[in-house]
């Protein structure tokens, strides 16, 4: 089964944890060699700066997103917590600020502590209620977690609005962060993250793999009728889960404000709860909870930040057009192989009946396209992208046909 | 006369269990046919069989003479056989019409869904079965006994020929019951062959033409319904050796621990309105209490009540050592000393992901912990002790749990309440699905720890394991308690009496 559940057993990694770190390297080396400018050795401070905020960001969401799914739950709301969190930090300093102070430079030690302290809270309160009312009131996590992914954006636009007009007499969709100690923050984004992120991990570790509490998750998670049947509070135990969720991104949303200097609840952190999600299952964790490590999600943000980065330099494309299909791409790919074995073992085969037949054209055009788009940032393919995309395509159809005709051949 | 249905030899092996083995007898045609056994007979794996849900076995059955070979429970409705399960098989959001063409809607010469035409005929069938429901009523706001009916008006639109009808009493009202015995006679005046299976003697003994008695998945007899009585079929369906176990050497009885007066759960939606009924019970330390019952007597729930995983709306009186209480959750009873092995080892014992030691280790961590952190080695030593004490075959503690046997499987969870100390053990059918070697090593374990002082509810389902085990012996039946053995009076045929009202 899954020996990586109690982990520390010496300092073996798991296989999931080794063939993830393999990945990673792989792509690292390639990534190097193949990009035209060799960014990783000839800018290889700014290159691991970058993917290093960008990890470190995503890592402590999906931190939380780890430890809510191996209880057996999950959290929507990772995205709109970052902005409440955010809205609440920044609304905080402007009230604590003199009234006239638009850019939020004149607040002291004491407002910035009850900001984050505020932040902070938010996210414990938001945890709380998603407790509520999936304990209490019964309701499935993913729909009580999808209410305040919904809910809590447009919460935090109202506050903002609100507070905004009742203290300035003017409305605005956003805040202007540029208290000293928040640029600060911001100079020094990259070691003060990664290092919270280090430590959170260190200490998510621990709880999860050293703690009785921990302990506990793993058996909520894997079986929640034994567990409580065992008399574990489990719905103590849900509780500790759902606000460590929100807690984390609370977190996040304090650094990324400070990142940007400002508390944009509208947009900010927009889809982020998914991608801390696919961070965490490509990490191993299994929606169907009682499975996940922390090495694991650590190296799942730090995979997927990474191939992000890759594809930005090799295609030249603007990273945020790409991020969705590289995440849907790796979420599909990752757990797809873990699930080889099994098909290989009960004789299902990937392409069957009329539904398989029709999945291959539908895959091959998507390369297809895919390949013609990103040819057309690199020098060499200008001009000819529908060629290279054509080919391919066909490439892509020929080969997932010699796969079905394989699978038809070992089973009559 | 060719019989319609008939078991050759039929045989199915389970791992560790062999749940049918070298069966053969045969139905008539248009008879109703009642097929009676203890629980674990056989009786569900047979219809299985019949049904298409299990498609692999030893043996051969021919339907009409033709060997059969179904491959789901498609072939089987092909070939005329429906079955009603126990648990309804039923879309509730769908209306009743909608029910019985799943599948097979009828359509306009447009394509589109013809209900009209559906509802008319749905209508007409049920009110062959003197059903009085509107075939468009949602299927899940009707009443148990008008959903069954539904179903057997399903089976009679596939034109099936044999019906099987697994204790379809057994959520009915009296007022049900006697429909239902009207509609069997109708169905079998249009000539369709009934296999009736049940336990309760006074049915079986109003319905059936011929009794087939099934014991340990082996064929004992078919015969006549007016050769025969209930008080002798009940003495096939036990009939067997007691295995003596050697427990006979007496335990000495200490003081009293647990008492339930009156206990009474409620069952709210149900035609009998309660689960348990007026239980009262007393529990000494270096005691075994065995409660006998059927599936569905309530004899987990009893366990559940007084451990409180229950729906907390029991009224009545717990005590334990002399303190009344009401547990809220299983946290409390354990807290007060009592630990509970599940019925459902693989749905509410076990946790697959975890290894062995995090299996047994989960009640008593607390124990291993230092300085806020589980520590390794502490865990290891923890376990150690109960993994012995229970004789758990395992490679080490680190294996995985699923790759232990059933009866291992069990010792785990029994080993993880032992690190609670608990003075009272709940267990509910601990041995089931267990092979006959790891069951003999459970009796050795459970009679060990009660003669170290521990007292200890079990249930069972199998009679000759209660009697070699237990001091005295209750009988649920219906959620009511309907007899109290001691070990001298019991015997299989009195329990069985007593718990199927025959």
């Amino acid at each position: 089964m899954n020996p990586s559940v109690i982990p520390g057993r010496g300092w073996r990694l798991p296989r999931h944890e080794l063939a993830l770190l393999v990945a990673t390297v792989a792509v690292f080396v390639i990534t190097g060699w193949l990009d035209p400018n060799h960014t990783y050795v000839t800018n290889w401070a700014e290159s691991s700066e970058i993917i290093l905020r960008n990890t470190a960001l995503l890592g402590i969401i999906a931190l939380g997103a780890a430890v809510v799914i191996i209880a057996g739950g999950i959290d929507l709301s990772a995205g709109s917590m970052v902005a409440a969190s955010a809205t609440t930090c920044a609304l905080i300093l402007m009230i604590c600020s003199e009234p006239g102070d638009k850019r939020l430079v004149t607040v002291g030690p004491l407002g910035i502590a009850t900001a984050i302290g505020g932040a902070m809270a938010s996210g414990l309160l938001v945890g709380t209620l998603h407790t509520w009312l999936i304990t209490s009131i019964r309701l499935p996590p993913f729909i009580a977690t999808l209410a305040t992914l919904v809910g809590l954006r447009s919460f935090a636009r109202a506050m903002c609005l609100f507070v905004t007009k009742e203290r300035w007499g003017s409305e605005s969709q956003q805040i202007n962060v540029n208290t000293p100690f928040f640029s600060w923050l911001k100079e020094h984004n990259v070691v003060i993250t990664t290092g919270t992120f280090l430590v959170l991990a260190i200490l998510t570790w621990l709880i999860l793999s050293r703690t009785v509490l921990g302990r506990h998750l793993y058996a909520l998670g894997g079986n929640e009728q034994a567990a409580r049947l065992s008399g574990v509070r489990t719905d103590n135990v849900k509780w500790f889960a759902y606000c460590f969720g929100s807690l984390t991104s609370a977190l996040a949303g304090i650094f990324l404000m400070a990142d940007s200097s400002v508390a944009q609840p509208g947009t900010l952190a927009r889809g982020y709860e998914l991608n801390a999600i696919a961070a965490a299952v490509v990490g191993g964790c299994s929606l169907q909870g009682g499975v996940g490590t922390v090495p694991g999600t650590v190296l799942g943000a730090l995979f997927l930040r990474l191939v992000i980065d890759a594809v930005s330099k090799l295609i030249k494309a603007s990273a945020d057009v790409y991020e969705g299909m590289i995440v849907g791409i790796i979420v599909a790919l990752a757990v797809t192989l873990t699930q080889v074995g099994r098909f290989s073992r009960t004789g299902r085969t990937l392409f069957a009946g009329g539904r398989g037949l029709a999945a291959i054209p539908t895959i091959a055009t998507f390369a297809g396209l895919l390949a013609m788009m990103s040819s057309g940032n690199v020098e060499a393919f200008q001009g000819r992208t529908g060629l290279v995309g054509t080919a391919v395509g066909m490439a892509v159809l020929a080969a997932l046909a010699v796969v079905r005709w394989l699978e038809g051949r070992r089973t009559p | 006369m060719t019989p319609i249905i008939a078991f050759r030899g039929v045989g199915k092996r389970f791992p560790g269990v062999v749940a049918l083995d070298h069966v053969s007898f045969d139905l008539r045609q248009g008879e109703c046919h009642a097929i009676c056994g203890e629980n674990g007979a056989g009786k569900s794996t047979l219809m299985k069989l019949l049904s298409g849900v299990i498609t692999e076995h030893e043996g051969e059955i021919l339907i009409r003479g033709e060997p059969a070979a179904f491959r789901g429970t498609r072939d089987a409705e092909a070939a005329g056989i429906a079955i009603i399960h126990q648990e309804l098989n039923l879309v509730e959001q769908l209306s009743a019409a909608a029910n019985i063409y799943l599948g097979r809607e009828q359509r306009t010469p447009l394509g589109l869904l013809d209900d009209a035409a559906m509802e008319r005929e749905a209508a007409a069938l049920l009110a062959e079965l003197e059903c009085p429901i509107d075939p468009r009523t949602l299927a899940g706001t009707l009443r148990v006994g008008d959903q069954q009916l539904l179903e057997i008006a399903k089976a009679l639109s596939l034109s099936s020929d044999v019906l099987i009808m697994d204790e379809p009493t057994s959520a009915l009202t009296e007022s049900e019951v006697a429909r239902l015995d009207r509609v069997i006679a109708r169905l079998r005046h249009r000539g369709v062959t009934i296999l009736y299976i049940s336990h309760k003697m006074d049915e079986v003994f109003r319905l059936a033409d011929r009794i087939t008695v099934l014991r340990d998945g082996r064929h004992v007899k078919t015969v006549d319904r007016t050769a025969t009585s209930p008080r002798e079929v009940t003495g096939w369906m036990v009939g067997r050796e007691l295995a003596d176990h050697g427990f006979h050497g007496v335990r000495s009885r200490g003081p009293q621990v647990l008492e339930v007066r009156r206990l009474t759960l409620p069952w709210p939606g149900h035609p009998r309105g309660y689960r348990l009924e007026d239980i009262s019970l007393t529990l000494h330390a270096g005691e075994i209490l065995g409660v006998a019952g059927l599936m569905g007597a309530g004899r987990t729930e009893l366990l559940e009540t007084i451990f409180g995983a229950a729906e907390p709306t029991w009224t009545g009186e717990i005590v334990v050592d002399g303190r009344p209480v009401r547990f809220m959750h299983p946290a409390e009873a354990c807290a007060a000393g009592i630990a509970m092995v599940p019925e459902d080892r693989k749905r509410l014992g076990i946790f697959p992901d975890l290894d062995v030691a995090a299996n047994v280790s989960l009640c008593g961590l607390r124990d291993a912990v230092r300085g806020g952190l589980v520590s390794r080695d502490r865990e290891e030593a923890l376990v150690a002790g109960p993994i012995r004490e229970t004789g758990v075959k395992t490679s080490g503690p680190h294996a995985a749990i699923t790759g232990l046997s059933g009866g291992n499987q069990q010792k785990c969870i029994i080993g993880r309440w032992l690190l609670a100390k608990p003075r009272i053990l709940l267990l509910d059918d601990p041995t089931r699905g267990i092979d006959v070697g790891a069951k003999a090593e459970l009796y050795q374990l459970i009679d060990r720890l009660c003669r170290e002082g521990m007292a200890v509810i079990l249930t069972s389902s199998e009679l000759p394991e209660l009697l070699s085990l237990a001091d005295r012996i209750i009988v649920l039946a219906d959620g009511r308690l309907t007899a109290e053995f001691s070990r001298a009076e019991a015997t299989e045929q009195r329990i069985l009496e007593a718990a199927t009202g025959g």
